[in-house]
């Protein structure tokens, strides 16, 4: 293993459960199913055919959604559990910093499950004894540090176990979650900790829900989806793919899910789809360039001023954008026939992110409704900045010196 | 490059020089059992007593027991007789019992951390000690009272909670490792124990056994363990060699079975917890 190398893993495998010798699990099966027929199902693969190297001094985002196995691979480079097939190998002290407080002892004062878990972390009595003035101070609880944690808020109890761990040195250090604890002072504070780590030459690997944590913290990145692993890039290039994965996922949920529709003989739709300049259907479309949505349809009757509206919805149901066909200019008569209606946006401002889109037809002239659909397509918008909200577009920030004293009094 | 899961197809390897990890393991077996003595009586009334108390209201009910029927002992008086016995029983009942959950009561720790497994079960049966050590001073008090004579076969004394030890942690081991993927083992602990109790002599005298029985019934670990005891704090003479041997002998069988099965189902605690 070259020097510099912390965390090498090998084709790494993983699957949860005891494994039976084969006329076991088969007899168990027997007795459960009364049907030797039965497929034995080991269940699912956690991980699958890992390959990964960590460097010395590393701080790496695991990425990935829930199930991912972003714990797992935590758990496994812990030790906690093994390694269904590959190999792992880890170098130096290994501190895995995973919600601490379920650690604690309820009967116990702060201090002294702050001695148990020094022990449990692999501290020496003299070691521990050494940080215990640090750490009553890290945790900033003051009187309650010798009360019994079970009067602690849950939020004093995050901080206990947050500060055993953060102030413990070590090589490797794995992060799960951890972050969420405490309030914002408290948590910069363990942010702050963990860059000194990083600086120390620790390397930290570090799962987080929370993008903008990760952003901040992880210099690399690795994206995991269904066991996989998809991505090992820079930091931001992993949260790019993940908020891409996401953002399909979301389409694919939107997809085929004609949630309302309200609809009467006089309109046919067929089919609808999202295109490109050229024609092309899509599915994602880039952010910032122009697309368009088409509508096969068919009118059953002659329409003196036939009007559709096209609304663009996002993920959370908010409507981005609404366009009525009167309004930008399309008045024309509507025979008995079949058409194609065509939607073009040139100027796509829309955010990364999944949409959906409604439809209706009306005929204006008498105020009828002939046609309304929630979700007569989707689509993801894709890109490779962060930006966040609902619309995209250029932002200029500037800091310029600033002389006036008048708000100054109200601010101090 | 110290460390080898080898019972996984696959493999782990974590560098790390083995005294390191020696001294760890004993640091975490002292937390763990301070823990588990400081913890268990707080919040209770009569905290330590209960030490003290659960073997001397055995000794009551087993008085009472010989108020109707008729137990030989050996000569001695009954309270001295059975009250010798109970403690190292007490302990053997307790330990055992507090082994059975004592992977599923950590699991939150060892869901988190990797740690020598066997810690946990081993704390809790130094934890069990301390209970032990507690009512022995009973014990002590009624030695004094009824002027039992002592001699240099005291020393016996360590051994035998070696002894002590190795059964209850051998048998807890296996329970503990078993019941935490199956609850049922766990359930039929206190029955186990129970039913061990009536093939111990602890309320009779190992003399009560019929001879040809008696090679069956020395088997049993505990029964070299509580004559062991009797023998040397109320009759000032060494353990029976023939029981004694047999207490080793089975000792160490049950060591030599309980322990890789330990280890072979500890690899997957954490998958099940």
């Amino acid at each position: 293993m070259a020097n510099d190398v912390t965390i090498r893993i090998e084709g790494l495998w993983k699957r949860y459960g005891l494994p039976l010798p084969e006329f076991v699990r088969k007899g168990l099966n027997y007795v459960r199913t009364k049907r030797t027929g039965a497929e034995d199902d080991d269940g699912p693969w956690a991980l699958r055919d890992i390959n990964l190297e960590v460097l010395r001094g590393e701080t790496l985002g695991i990425i990935g959604r829930n199930g991912a196995g972003k714990s797992t691979i935590l758990k496994v480079l812990a030790g906690v559990t093994g390694p269904t097939r590959g190999r792992v190998e880890i170098r130096g002290r290994v501190f895995p910093m995973i919600e601490l407080n379920a650690g604690l002892h309820m009967e116990l004062t702060g201090r002294e499950n702050v001695r148990l878990l020094g022990a449990v972390m692999g501290l020496s009595n003299r070691e521990i004894e050494a940080k215990l003035p640090d750490i009553e101070d890290f945790t900033e609880l003051g009187d309650w540090f010798d009360r019994p944690v079970r009067m602690y808020s849950s939020g004093m109890l995050g901080r206990l176990g947050f500060g055993v761990a953060v102030n413990i040195e070590s090589d490797v250090v794995l992060i799960d979650e951890t972050f969420a604890v405490g309030d914002l002072k408290f948590q910069n504070k363990s942010l702050a900790r963990v860059k000194e780590m990083r600086e120390s030459g620790a390397t930290v690997l570090l799962v987080s829900h929370s993008l903008e944590t990760l952003q901040f913290v992880a210099r690399e990145g690795i994206l995991l989806e269904q066991g996989r692993l998809l991505i090992k890039g820079s930091a931001l290039q992993a949260i790019n793919e993940y908020e891409k994965l996401v953002f399909r996922s979301e389409q694919k949920r939107l997809e085929h899910r004609v949630r309302s529709r309200i609809s009467s003989r006089d309109v046919n739709i067929y089919h609808a789809r999202v295109c490109d300049e050229d024609g092309r259907s899509l599915t994602e479309v880039e952010s910032g360039q122009p697309f368009g949505i088409e509508v096969d349809l068919r009118l059953n009757r002659k329409l003196e001023r036939p009007m559709f509206s096209m609304g663009l919805l996002n993920a959370a149901g908010i409507l981005c954008k609404w366009n009525i066909s009167e309004e930008d200019g399309l008045v024309v008569q509507g025979d008995s026939h079949r058409y194609l209606l065509k939607v073009w946006y040139p100027e796509n401002r829309l955010a990364t992110g999944a949409y959906e889109a409604h439809f209706a037809a009306r005929e204006a002239a008498s105020f009828e409704t002939l046609e309304r659909i929630a979700g007569i397509v989707s689509f993801a918008v894709i890109g490779p900045e962060r930006s966040r909200g609902i619309v995209s577009g250029k932002c200029l920030w500037e800091l310029v010196p600033h002389d006036d004293k008048s708000g100054e009094d109200e601010a101090a | 490059m110290a460390k080898l899961e080898s019972l996984n197809r696959g493999i782990y390897i974590h560098s790390s020089p083995k005294s390191e990890r020696v001294a760890r393991f004993f640091t975490l077996l002292k937390a763990l059992a301070v823990r588990d003595v400081t913890s268990r009586y707080r919040r209770s009334s009569l905290g330590m007593w209960w030490a003290f108390l659960q073997p001397v209201i055995l000794m009551l009910l087993f008085n009472m027991l010989r108020g109707f029927v008729n137990i030989p002992s050996d000569g001695l008086p009954y309270i001295l007789f059975s009250y010798a016995a109970l403690v190292p029983w007490t302990f053997f009942t307790n330990a055992v019992a507090a082994c059975g959950p004592s992977i599923t009561t950590n699991a939150e720790v060892i869901k988190k951390i990797a740690l020598p497994r066997e810690v946990f079960p081993l704390a809790a049966v130094c934890a069990t000690l301390f209970d032990f050590v507690m009512s022995a001073m009973v014990l002590a008090g009624l030695m004094v009272w009824y002027k039992v004579q002592v001699s240099i076969a005291l020393l016996w004394l360590l051994p035998l909670v070696v002894l002590m030890t190795a059964v209850a942690f051998g048998v807890g081991i296996l329970l503990a490792g078993l019941g935490t993927f199956r609850k049922d083992f766990i359930f039929a602990t206190p029955f186990l124990t129970q039913a061990w109790l009536f093939i111990t002599p602890v309320i009779y005298p190992l003399s009560t056994v019929p001879e040809n029985w008696r090679s069956v019934y020395m088997l049993n670990p505990m029964v070299g363990v509580i004559e062991g005891f009797r023998n040397v704090l109320l009759k000032a003479s060494a353990p029976p060699t023939e029981a004694l041997v047999w207490s080793l002998i089975t000792t160490v069988a049950l060591l030599s079975i309980a322990w890789p099965v330990f280890r072979r189902l500890s690899a997957y605690f954490a998958d099940v917890l």
